[in-house]
């Protein structure tokens, strides 16, 4: 990043005291969660995204690579989750072919949660991190101020509620992934069905120390939308057109339009000597 | 009325994908408030053939962005010796809303393009502040944002002939906005294939 | 109806609310009637006043809870002929079009029209109420009752209820023996105007711009219907709270007559093309 601006920041300012409401950013109204297994982690999220009581996105992506072997489930802010991912994602890397080593889950945390704090919450990013590197496996959650917290399994979002409940019923120690996985998606399905804010499918993450981690995006469907019986497909030339222009054609150049022209007559030279 | 500045001005866009096609589209008012002021306000631009962008929110920051992206691409091809991918123009939206995280411009914004290396027609749309929502069928925006969303579930289909589209987004715009008292005034659909692009202009309500 | 709106938003903000919740037995003589009229309960608050502007006055807070219907336009005029009233239908509650085809005329009788402005509720349930006024005026006395006496009855209901939060600008349109065609304004501030000429609402200016500069006394009753009609047309163009269709509506000595709902949409283009204006609009 090369810096926020904040340009902006004072007319907006000017405006809200005038009584203008800030618009509302996409948030990510959520469930999402992580746990551990033997000999690897596993995490999971829902794919609803939410705009106010609109569901903006049915089938977006909050699961964010951030390296090959760690992976992030973000809830709260969309855009931040994205962005900050994509930050850390990139310092990591750099880190990693400076270091010429491969990067760690606790370095990712770190850099997240001081980049977070010092944003002192506005970033509005909450991340369950996760993955396996040359110490073993990891799970950690962050919060938007910068706190961090360590577990076996962690959940977050709008519906970390209804998530905690099935870990909180059914987690035991040495799961198997198998066992993990299904735990997961069980969590997040709790969150899809009971959490307004959550929905859709289940998206989900393996990573096992020692290989590739595996992205099952839409590992579960359960809300596919039934066929329609029939379509509304209107008549060619229902719609009435005042006038048509082609403004692109590949085959023949169609009109010419020059949007800035430089000035007919050139300035005059700048005298010398006078 | 509503004091929110991105409705201020209203307005209203949407986009569509077809088969090998797509299709985007926006009303032409500007108003004051409740005053229209202008029937001639143009929210769709574009930058080289493929690559088309749809502004609505306060009018003020949609001329403004306009200008950044013409900058922005003009000076990506002369770098690049080529014209942007929509998919690229994308990422370049995002990042240059987010730049403005804790100062936005007040836009809600749509990209639409056909994809000049594979053919594949591609639309996104985005929150204020550059969160990409990539979508396989349509995105809408605007003051009008919860009449298209209604209008679009209920009329698109997937893989529609370029006219067969254009119906289906004209139909869907023109009964959105005529349920939203800040969008109308006129309404212009671009119809964009890899080889033509088509701009038509909507009889539209005018009151 | 904004204007109406911002100057309820100007009124004493602390000016003491009215229990009297009986006094529609004021203008009846029996308390058979009473027992029958509506009454309207104030709501168990200390300052119900304070209560309803911050709740429902979206001038003084946008993110009110209850959005009162707004925007409109409404205009009647007094000519050689007779009365026009003409009104368009469109109710809006914040951007969102709720209605296109909303009855902006209330028929209090055969020979009274009252236009509707501002809260459609208000309008509607006092209007409706004022015809059952009218009614009874005519039972009591055997004679019908005066423009001036109707619009009086209603610039008194809502004079008690003065800064609590009602919301209307209408017009009493109404032709008897001894007045003849006459006009009362009325809104909810209190203000009782008689005149020849009057526009309502969000769109008020834009019809008074093409009624002002076309009326004269001399129009023949399809002039002025045409002037009417023209006038709500050039409204629901510029304004974006007004649309949908205008009700148009003739007063003469025989009573009103109702000349018909048109429809914006393709009387926009029929104007344009017949009078060659509106030439903003590209075709």
């Amino acid at each position: 990043m090369a810096g926020l601006s904040f340009e902006n920041y004072q007319r907006n300012q000017f405006l809200s005291s005038k009584g203008y409401a800030v618009p509302k950013a996409t948030s990510t109204g959520t469930t999402i969660v992580g746990c551990k297994f033997n000999g690897g982690v596993v995490i999971a999220a829902d794919t609803r995204a939410t705009a106010g009581p609109i569901v903006a996105d049915k089938n977006c992506e909050k699961l964010h690579r951030i390296a090959p072997h760690i992976w992030c489930a973000g809830a709260g802010t969309a855009a931040d989750t994205e962005m900050v991912t994509q930050l850390i994602s990139s310092n990591i890397e750099l880190h990693s072919l400076y270091t010429n080593r491969e990067p760690r889950v606790c370095t990712a945390l770190t850099l997240l949660k001081q980049h977070l704090f010092k944003y002192s919450g506005h970033i509005g990013a909450y991340l369950i991190v996760a993955g396996t590197d040359p110490t073993g496996s990891h799970l950690f959650s962050i919060h938007a101020h910068g706190s961090t917290d360590i577990g076996y399994y962690q959940t977050l979002g709008s519906g970390s509620l209804a998530a905690m409940s099935v870990f909180e019923s059914r987690w035991k120690l040495d799961l198997t992934k198998e066992e993990a996985m299904k735990l997961c998606s069980d969590a997040i399905q709790a969150g899809i069905w009971n959490d307004l804010g959550s929905g859709s499918n289940v998206d989900l993450c393996v990573m096992e120390a020692g290989k590739d981690a595996v992205l099952h995006r839409n590992y579960l469907t359960p809300n596919v939308r039934s066929q329609k019986a029939n379509n509304y497909i209107f008549n060619r030339g229902a719609t009435v057109v005042l006038k048509e222009k082609t403004i692109y054609s590949k085959l023949e150049l169609v009109s010419e339009e020059v949007i800035i022209s430089t000035p007919e007559e050139r300035p005059e030279a700048m005298e010398v000597d006078a | 009325m509503s004091q929110d500045p991105s409705s201020i001005n209203g307005g209203s866009a949407v986009a569509m994908i077809g088969k090998d096609c797509l299709a985007i589209a926006c009303d032409l008012r500007l108003g004051s408030q409740s005053l229209g002021v202008s029937n001639d306000f143009e929210k769709i631009f574009n930058y080289g053939p493929n690559v088309f962008l749809a502004l609505c929110g306060l009018g003020t920051d949609v001329i403004t962005l306009n200008e950044v992206f013409r900058y922005k691409t003009n000076l990506y091809k002369y770098k690049e010796e080529r014209t942007i991918e929509p998919e690229t123009f994308a990422n370049l939206v995002s990042s240059s809303l987010y730049e403005r995280r804790f100062g936005p411009y007040f836009v809600s914004p749509i990209v639409g393009g056909i994809n000049s290396k594979t053919g594949k027609p591609f639309i996104c749309s985005f929150d204020l502040i550059g969160c990409i929502d990539f979508t396989k069928d349509f995105a809408v925006a605007g003051t009008a944002t919860d009449q298209l969303y209604g209008m679009c579930e209920s009329l698109y289909e997937p893989n529609l002939e370029p006219e067969d589209l254009f119906e289906t987004i004209s139909q869907a715009l023109l009964n959105a906005v005529d349920r939203d008292a800040l969008s109308g005034w006129g309404a212009v659909v671009y119809l964009i294939t890899k080889d033509k692009v088509v701009k038509r202009l909507l009889k539209t309500r005018q009151d | 109806m904004n204007s109406i709106a911002n100057r309820l938003a100007c009124a004493g903000s602390e000016r003491a609310a009215i229990h009297d919740q009986s006094f529609f037995s004021n203008f009846s003589t029996n308390n058979l009637a009473a027992s029958l009229s509506p009454s309207i309960a104030l709501p168990p608050i200390s300052q119900p006043t304070k209560f309803l502007r911050a709740n429902t006055d979206d001038s003084v807070n946008p993110d009110v809870k209850i959005k009162i219907a707004h925007g409109t336009t409404t205009l009647a005029f007094r000519f050689q002929g007779g009365i026009v009233v003409a009104v368009d239908s469109r109710a809006t509650a914040g951007s969102w079009i709720a209605s296109q085809t909303v009855k902006k005329v209330i028929e209090i009788n055969p020979f009274l029209l009252g236009t509707m402005a501002g809260g459609a509720a208000d309008c509607q349930f006092w209007e409706t109420w004022l015809g059952t006024q009218c009614r009874l005026h005519e039972l009591r006395n055997k004679e019908r009752i005066s423009v001036a006496a109707a619009s009086k009855i209603l610039s008194n209901l809502v004079y008690n209820y003065k800064g609590m939060g009602l919301s209307m600008g209408t017009m009493i349109c109404g032709y008897t023996k001894k007045e003849g065609p006459t006009i009362y304004y009325v809104d909810s501030d209190g203000t009782r105007l008689n005149g020849d000429l009057f526009c309502v609402g969000s769109g008020q200016t834009f019809a008074y711009g093409v009624l002002d500069s076309n009326y004269k006394w001399e129009l023949s009753v399809d002039e002025a219907l045409q002037l009417g009609k023209r006038s709500i047309l050039a409204a629901t163009h510029r304004d974006a709270y007004s649309g949908g269709s205008i009700n148009l509506y003739h007063v003469t000595e025989k009573g009103w007559k109702y000349y018909g709902n048109h429809d914006v949409g393709p009387l926009f283009w029929e104007t344009k093309q017949a009078e060659g204006s509106f030439n903003n609009v590209v075709t």
